[in-house]
């Protein structure tokens, strides 16, 4: 009895009683907001976290895996609408399957790099993402690309209630999560980002732990750009922009370590409900786009400077 | 000769290897036009230049002690708003003002990454998003035009053909940081705290004081970029965020700063922004697009992080060996 109050005591670190009190607070001041329980702000709300956590569920693995984040995941989001939507013409699965492949291979290219010879992810990452703008924008000419078929008309739709987007959302959040803890691979992952010499040395083949990691975090953000081009019904190099900014956030502000090999996938799917209730709620309130930078980066400080007990070396 | 070659390739000459490379290829794409050797496209370079070297040095520095300051951006823009806005009646109190606001913000980053104990990465980030959402936020998301257009024009008026007010602010920059780095013990102790953090603090270097006082000189040094540049346009608007990054990061890395940290050099820098300039004068008289620029800049960004990357050699000699006894 005594040893689980101390060890309820002990594990409400300032950090995690900051997090508490700062949710607490942010539900408060969400519920006294006008209009935050209507229906119109409920389900756009929906909308915004089923978008933005499938990139916070890619974001997460590179997090976890120790490379903090990839700069690129955006562009990453914009590429792969525009690949969903110009392979329409081949039907609707082999399109998505292309679009999620491509994500998937050029994310993986970085971890290639990064993985095999430890070159700087964030490096790695903008160097990627000025050559995913510059090839885009020389193929599509800045153009936006109409569908090449139809048949996303569903995912438009709602199935018992909820936005078509949001369950695979759900579905590409509890994959990631069983990923992370029931695979071997998973595993591999954690320990990596947790101390890369010694995940070595007991066996792990650290290089393929981060090209999964990234090859994950790539598909995750073509989800997130398939499901994006069919709600807007076109593809475009902008329609990604800031995500990856706004899923780094996530994932900082869910508790995900940023040194890496701890944390987990819920744990930035939480992150994304903070983030995008505080967007609606500035929203609701009069605070124009402009504001939301500025909170999400401030608290973006806040949280990072809250994890430096964890950080200290 | 092949000694030469190396030596040629070798960090500290890279720089200027590559420029003598870039700056023959594009004469030779150019030869017969005469484009390229003109006063007028050497004057554009150094306006390119202007633009983006103040950057890269802060980029460099920032890299120079093990950090990242992915902060400077954002910076750029924040002090470029702050600027023009402050400016409108007394440009030098919007000078003042934007340079006071690179200072605070960059050594508050410092502050927090060395008292705390954080990564950069992390930190920056937040400065970043926060700066940038401060620019909006003051701009209200708008481009904000600046009145002293005669400004503007002295800024940018040719002086001995290839130079401007602009493009000399910029250079007098950068011959101040070589001088700080080449002679005084602050640069001695900038390239040992990247070199080897701790054996410096052990060696009695205020570690902590440098890594604080790099980032306090780069927000100084972005928010000097950003006065410059918007006076230079007469106007303020929040640029995106990765066009300024790329090239800032491109053009210290090429410059021979090591991502390691502990080895750079500001001329190094200077000349890893000019390749940048050049190819991008080089591609705009071939009439290639800006697409290819960015391309171009990516790919010498990956080339140059697979180079520099610490296990680069440990694998090839492992797959050599692999090879060798399958």
């Amino acid at each position: 009895m005594t040893g689980a109050l101390l060890r309820v005591t002990r594990a409400a670190s300032p950090a995690l009683l900051l997090r508490g009190g700062g949710g607490g607070a942010l539900l408060i001041w969400a519920l006294l907001t006008p209009g935050f329980l209507s229906r119109l702000s409920l389900l756009s709300m929906l909308s915004a976290i089923s978008f933005v956590g499938c990139v916070t569920v890619g974001m997460g693995f590179i997090t976890i895996s120790g490379n903090i984040m990839s700069l690129a995941l955006g562009a990453t989001v914009s590429a792969a609408s525009v690949v969903f939507m110009a392979s329409l013409g081949a039907g609707l699965v082999p399109a998505v399957l292309i679009a999620l492949l491509f994500g998937a291979a050029i994310t993986a290219a970085q971890g290639v790099v990064v993985g095999y010879f430890r070159a700087n992810a964030i490096l790695v990452s903008i160097a990627a993402l000025t050559l995913i703008l510059g090839i885009a924008a020389h193929l599509t000419g800045g153009e936006r690309i109409y569908p090449g078929g139809d048949g996303f008309a569903f995912f438009k739709g709602r199935i018992w209630m909820l936005p078509f987007e949001t369950w695979l959302f759900a579905g590409c959040a509890l994959a990631g999560q069983a990923i992370l803890s029931f695979t071997r691979i998973g595993r591999d992952i954690i320990m990596t980002g947790s101390n890369r010499e010694a995940a070595r040395t007991v066996g792990v083949d650290v290089p393929i732990a981060v090209i999964a990691a990234y090859a994950i975090a790539g598909a995750t953000s073509a989800l997130a750009g398939i499901l994006l081009a069919a709600r807007y019904g076109s593809g475009d190099m902008d329609i990604g922009g800031g995500y990856e900014y706004r899923a780094i956030a996530a994932v900082l502000v869910g508790g995900i370590a940023i040194r890496g090999g701890a944390g987990s996938v819920l744990r930035g799917c939480a992150g994304v409900v903070v983030i995008t209730v505080i967007e609606m709620v500035l929203r609701l309130r009069g605070y124009g786009e402009e504001w939301q930078y500025l909170i999400t980066g401030l608290v973006l400080l806040g949280v990072v400077m809250a994890q430096s007990e964890g950080t200290r070396r | 000769m092949m000694a030469l070659c190396r030596n040629a390739f070798a960090r500290d000459l890279r720089p200027y290897t590559l420029l003598g490379i870039v700056i023959v290829i594009v004469g030779v794409i150019d030869h017969g036009t005469g484009f390229f050797f003109r006063g007028a496209t050497l004057f554009s370079i150094m306006q390119i230049f202007a633009t983006y070297g103040l950057v890269s040095l802060a980029v460099g520095l920032s890299l120079l002690v093990r950090e990242f300051d992915i902060s400077v951006a954002g910076m750029v823009s924040l002090a470029g708003a702050v600027a023009v806005l402050a400016g409108a009646r007394d440009p030098w109190l919007g000078v003042g003002l934007a340079l006071l606001v690179g200072l605070v913000g960059g050594a508050a980053q410092g502050l927090i990454i060395t008292r705390l104990g954080l990564g950069s990465v992390g930190v920056t980030l937040g400065g970043l998003l926060s700066f940038q959402g401060l620019t909006y936020v003051l701009t209200g998301n708008q481009s904000i035009s600046f009145d002293h257009v005669e400004l503007a024009l002295a800024l940018n008026a040719p002086i001995g053909v290839v130079l401007s007010v602009r493009s000399m602010i910029v250079i007098a920059a950068f011959v101040l940081a070589a001088v700080v780095m080449q002679f005084s013990r602050v640069g001695r102790d900038i390239l040992a705290t990247g070199g080897d953090r701790r054996a410096s603090t052990m060696a009695g270097v205020n570690t902590g004081g440098i890594v604080f006082g790099v980032f306090a000189a780069s927000g100084l040094l972005c928010a000097l970029s950003g006065v410059v540049l918007s006076y230079g346009l007469a106007a303020a608007s929040p640029a995106a965020l990765s066009d300024v990054l790329a090239p800032a990061a491109a053009g210290a890395i090429i410059g021979g700063v090591s991502v390691v940290g502990g080895r750079g050099r500001p001329a190094g820098i200077a000349a890893g922004v000019l390749v940048l300039c050049v190819l991008r004068s080089g591609l705009n008289a071939a009439g290639a697009s800006a697409d290819m620029l960015d391309i171009a800049t990516g790919l010498v960004l990956l080339l140059i992080a697979v180079l520099d990357a610490p296990e680069l050699a440990r694998r090839l000699t492992e797959w050599r060996l692999h090879r060798r006894g399958a």
